[in-house]
C-alpha cells in the first residue's frame, strides 16, 4: 500500500499538529494583537497628554500672545502633524491653520479621535486625527488637532509582522506534520500486514513492535499477549479435542473389527446376520462422518501444509474431468470444461486442491436433475486463476449461502440421501487452508455457482 | 504361506488384525512394542509388515526409517490414530508402503496387507496379466477378452490392470481410487460404481460371466472364474 498524501493528513500526529499548530498561531495572533492594542492605547494617551496640555498653555493666554504661540508651535512641528485654530462664536477662523470646526468632534473639552481627518486652509488632510475643542474665556473656540500617522505606523508595522510571521509558523508547521505522520503511518501499515494472516486463523503470528516504547508499541504489545492467549486456550482447546479423536479412533477400530468377526462367526441363514450387516453399515456409516469431521479439523489446523507445491490446475481439471464426466453422463448431464489452455501454477496441495474441486464438481452433479448441464469455467483474473463450477440445478437460496459451508448443512430443499453435508465444509476447510477465498452465488438458471478464487480473499470489512 | 508381522500395542485390535489376516491364510507374529518389533522386522524374514504408527518404546515413524537404513524392504502397512493430511506424508516419506488410518475395517486392513504382498512377489516386471479368458498386455496396453480386443479408455485399462493384479482379492474403493487415480480421499461410492459399470459393460460381453463382483459394504473382486 502506497502513502498518500491525503491519507497521511488522517493520521493522528498529523491532526495533532494542524490542531496545535492553528491554535499556535492564534495564540500569536492574540498576542500581536494585544501588544498592537496596548502600544495604541499608550501613544494615543501620550499625545492626548499633549494636546491636552497645551490647550492648558494656551488657554491662559491673551490673544496676542496666543497667536505668537501658535505661529511658534507651528514653527517647531516639522512634521506637520499639528492643526488648530481659533473660531469666533459664528464658527468664523480667527487664526491658525484649520479652515473649519471638524464636525465630527465635540466641543465638550475632552480629546476625541477624528477618523475622517481635517479640513486645514492649505487643504484636505485626511490622515486620522485626535482632537479637542475647548472655549476661551474671550468665548471664542480654541481647536487643537494631532495627527495620529506615528500611531497608525506603529500599528502597521506590528501587523505587518504578524503577517510575516504566521506563514513562518504555519508552513514549517504543515511540513513538520506530513513528516511526522509518516513514520506512525508506516507502522500502522506494517501492524495492517501483520494483522491479515491472524484474521485469516493464524494465531501464531504477532503483531510488530518497533521498541520505542511509543503508544503504538503499548497497543501492539497489550493486542500480542490476547494472542498469546487466544493461541494457548485455542490450543488447549485442540489439544482436547485431539485427544479425544485421538482415543476414540481406537475403540471404533476394535468396535469396527469385532463386528466384522461377528459378522463372520454368523452363519449366512441366521436371523441375526441380518441385523449385524445393518449394524455394520451403521459403523461404516458413522466411521466415515468421524473421519470426515476430523479431516476438516486437520485441515482447519493452518499448521499443515507439508504437501504444499506448485499445483497445474489445467491437469488437475482435466483430471477431475476424466473422474466425473462418467458419472454426468450416467445421470444423461452435459458436463463442460471451460479453460484456457495455460493457466498459472497456484501454490498448494495438488491432492487438496483435487478433492476442493472433485466436492464441486461431484455436488453440482448430485443437484442437477437428468438433461441439465454443469460447467466448470476457469477465467484468468488480476489476482490469479478464478474456477467457476456452474449448474442448472435448483441453486442454493441467498439466505442458505453462508451456512452451506458449514458442517452437517443441508438446504431445505434437499434429500436426506445426499451425502452428509460434509462436503462444502471440507471444501471450505481446503480453501481456509490454502488462503483461497470461496463464493456461492447463482448459476444458470436458478441454478448455483460456487467459484474457487485462487487468491487471498479481501477482508471486506476492511 | 507368506508371514506377516503385525506391530501393534493394543491387544484388542493386534488380535482383530492377526484374526482377519489368519483367516485369509497367512501367517500372522504380534510384536506388542517397537523395540522387539523392530528386532523382529529385522531378523525374521517377512514379506509384509503391519505397524502402529505410536508404540511404546520405540515409535512407528522411527522404527521404518531405521529399517530402511538397515536395509530392509519389507513392505510397510502404517496404521495410524494420528491425523491423516501430513501423517500420510511422513509415513510415506520416512519408507512406508501404503497408510491407513484407524478407525478401519479389517477387510480393507487386510485388502491393502495383500496388496502389499503380491507386489513383494512381483520379482519381475510383467509384461502380461492373465485371468481366465481375459489378458493385458501390459506393454502394448492392449486388453482382449476371448482373444477379442476391448476398447477400453486409458483409466479404464488402469482400473481393469489393478484389478487383475488383485484377482481374487476384494479391494475398496478407496483402494482403487488411490491406485488408479492417484487420491488419498473416499470419492463416495457413486464414482467408482460409476466406472465400474461402464468397466463391465466393455469386458463382459453379453452372456460371457461377468469377471468383476461387488462385494456388499466391502469393495469389489475381480474372481478368477
Amino acid at each position: 500500500m502506497s502513502l498518500k498524501p491525503a491519507d497521511l493528513w488522517r493520521t493522528n500526529s498529523s491532526r495533532l499538529l494542524l490542531i496545535f499548530g492553528a491554535l499556535f498561531a492564534l495564540w500569536c495572533a492574540a498576542l500581536i494583537g494585544v501588544i498592537q492594542w496596548n502600544t495604541t492605547r499608550y501613544l494615543s494617551n501620550i499625545v492626548d497628554l499633549k494636546l491636552d496640555n497645551l490647550q492648558r498653555y494656551f488657554t491662559t493666554l491673551d490673544r496676542e500672545r496666543l497667536r505668537e504661540a501658535i505661529k511658534a508651535t507651528e514653527a517647531f512641528d516639522l512634521r506637520d502633524v499639528l492643526s488648530h485654530g481659533v473660531f469666533d462664536r459664528n464658527g468664523k477662523l480667527l487664526m491658525g491653520n484649520l479652515a473649519s470646526i471638524p464636525p465630527e468632534l465635540p466641543l465638550d473639552g475632552a480629546v476625541h479621535l477624528l477618523t475622517d481627518g481635517v479640513q486645514r486652509t492649505s487643504g484636505y488632510h485626511a490622515q486620522r486625527a485626535r482632537g479637542i475643542a475647548v472655549y476661551l474665556t474671550s468665548g471664542e473656540l480654541l481647536v487643537l488637532v494631532r495627527d495620529t500617522s506615528v500611531i497608525d505606523a506603529v500599528g502597521a508595522i506590528i501587523w505587518r509582522a504578524m503577517l510575516f510571521g504566521l506563514p513562518l509558523i504555519v508552513v514549517p508547521g504543515l511540513i513538520g506534520a506530513l513528516l511526522l505522520s509518516r513514520g506512525p503511518r508506516r507502522r500502522v501499515q506494517a501492524i495492517e500486514a501483520a494483522v491479515q494472516p491472524i484474521m485469516r486463523g493464524d494465531l501464531r503470528r504477532r503483531l510488530p513492535v518497533s521498541g520505542h516504547g511509543d503508544e503504538l508499541d503499548l497497543l501492539a504489545g497489550i493486542v500480542n499477549t490476547m494472542l498469546v492467549e487466544i493461541e494457548r486456550l485455542m490450543g488447549e482447546v485442540k489439544g482436547v479435542c485431539d485427544n479425544i479423536a485421538h482415543d476414540l479412533r481406537t475403540p471404533l477400530t476394535r468396535l469396527r473389527a469385532q463386528l466384522h468377526r461377528l459378522q463372520l462367526e454368523t452363519p449366512a441363514d441366521d436371523t441375526r446376520a441380518a441385523l449385524i450387516e445393518r449394524t455394520i453399515g451403521d459403523a461404516d456409516a458413522l466411521l466415515d462422518r468421524f473421519r470426515a469431521l476430523l479431516r476438516i479439523s486437520e485441515l482447519e489446523d493452518m499448521h499443515r501444509r507439508a504437501g504444499f507445491a506448485e499445483v497445474d490446475l489445467v491437469a488437475t481439471l482435466k483430471h477431475v474431468r476424466e473422474i466425473y464426466a462418467p458419472l454426468a453422463e450416467d445421470k444423461q448431464i452435459e458436463f463442460a470444461l471451460e479453460t484456457p489452455t495455460k493457466v498459472p501454477a497456484v501454490r498448494g496441495d495438488p491432492h487438496l486442491v483435487f478433492e476442493a474441486l472433485s466436492n464441486l464438481v461431484d455436488n453440482a452433479i448430485k443437484f442437477t436433475p437428468p438433461q441439465g448441464t454443469v460447467r466448470v469455467h476457469t477465467t484468468l483474473d488480476a489476482n490469479g486463476p478464478r474456477i467457476d463450477v456452474i449448474d442448472n440445478g435448483p441453486g442454493i437460496r441467498a439466505c442458505d449461502r453462508g451456512a452451506v459451508v458449514q458442517r452437517f448443512y443441508r438446504g431445505g430443499t434437499q434429500p436426506a440421501e445426499h451425502g452428509q453435508g460434509l462436503g462444502l465444509a471440507i471444501v471450505a476447510a481446503i480453501v481456509k487452508l490454502h488462503s483461497f477465498g470461496l463464493e456461492i452465488g447463482e448459476g444458470d438458471g436458478a441454478g448455483a455457482k460456487v467459484s474457487l478464487m485462487c487468491w487471498p480473499p479481501v477482508d471486506k470489512a476492511a | 504361506m507368506p508371514r506377516v508381522l503385525t506391530i501393534e500395542d493394543d491387544t484388542v485390535t493386534a488380535r482383530e488384525i492377526v484374526a482377519e489376516l489368519t483367516r485369509r491364510g497367512l501367517a500372522v507374529d504380534w510384536a506388542d512394542n517397537g523395540r522387539v518389533g523392530f528386532e523382529r522386522a529385522r531378523d525374521g524374514d517377512y514379506d509384509a509388515i503391519t505397524l502402529d504408527r505410536m508404540l511404546p518404546e520405540l515409535d512407528g515413524l522411527v522404527l521404518v526409517t531405521r529399517l530402511r537404513e538397515a536395509g530392509v524392504q519389507t513392505p510397510v502397512l502404517m496404521i495410524s490414530a494420528l491425523s491423516d493430511v501430513d501423517e500420510r506424508v511422513r509415513g510415506l516419506r520416512a519408507g512406508g508402503d501404503d497408510y491407513l488410518t484407524k478407525p478401519f475395517s479389517p477387510d480393507e486392513m487386510a485388502a491393502r496387507v495383500e496388496v502389499l504382498l503380491r507386489r513383494h512377489a512381483r520379482t519381475e516386471r510383467d509384461t502380461m496379466l492373465r485371468v481366465a479368458d481375459l489378458e493385458l498386455d501390459l506393454i502394448g496396453r492392449i486388453a482382449r477378452r476371448g482373444g477379442v480386443a476391448l476398447e477400453l479408455l486409458p483409466t479404464e485399462f488402469r482400473l481393469l490392470e489393478f484389478l487383475v493384479r488383485q484377482v481374487g482379492q476384494v479391494v475398496t474403493r478407496t483402494m482403487i481410487f488411490e491406485a488408479v487415480w492417484g487420491y488419498h480421499f473416499d470419492p463416495g461410492t457413486n464414482v467408482i460404481e460409476v466406472h465400474i459399470g461402464r468397466l463391465r459393460k466393455k469386458i463382459d460381453a453379453p452372456g460371457a460371466a461377468p469377471l468383476i463382483r461387488t462385494v456388499r459394504g466391502s469393495g469389489y473382486v475381480l474372481e478368477a472364474g
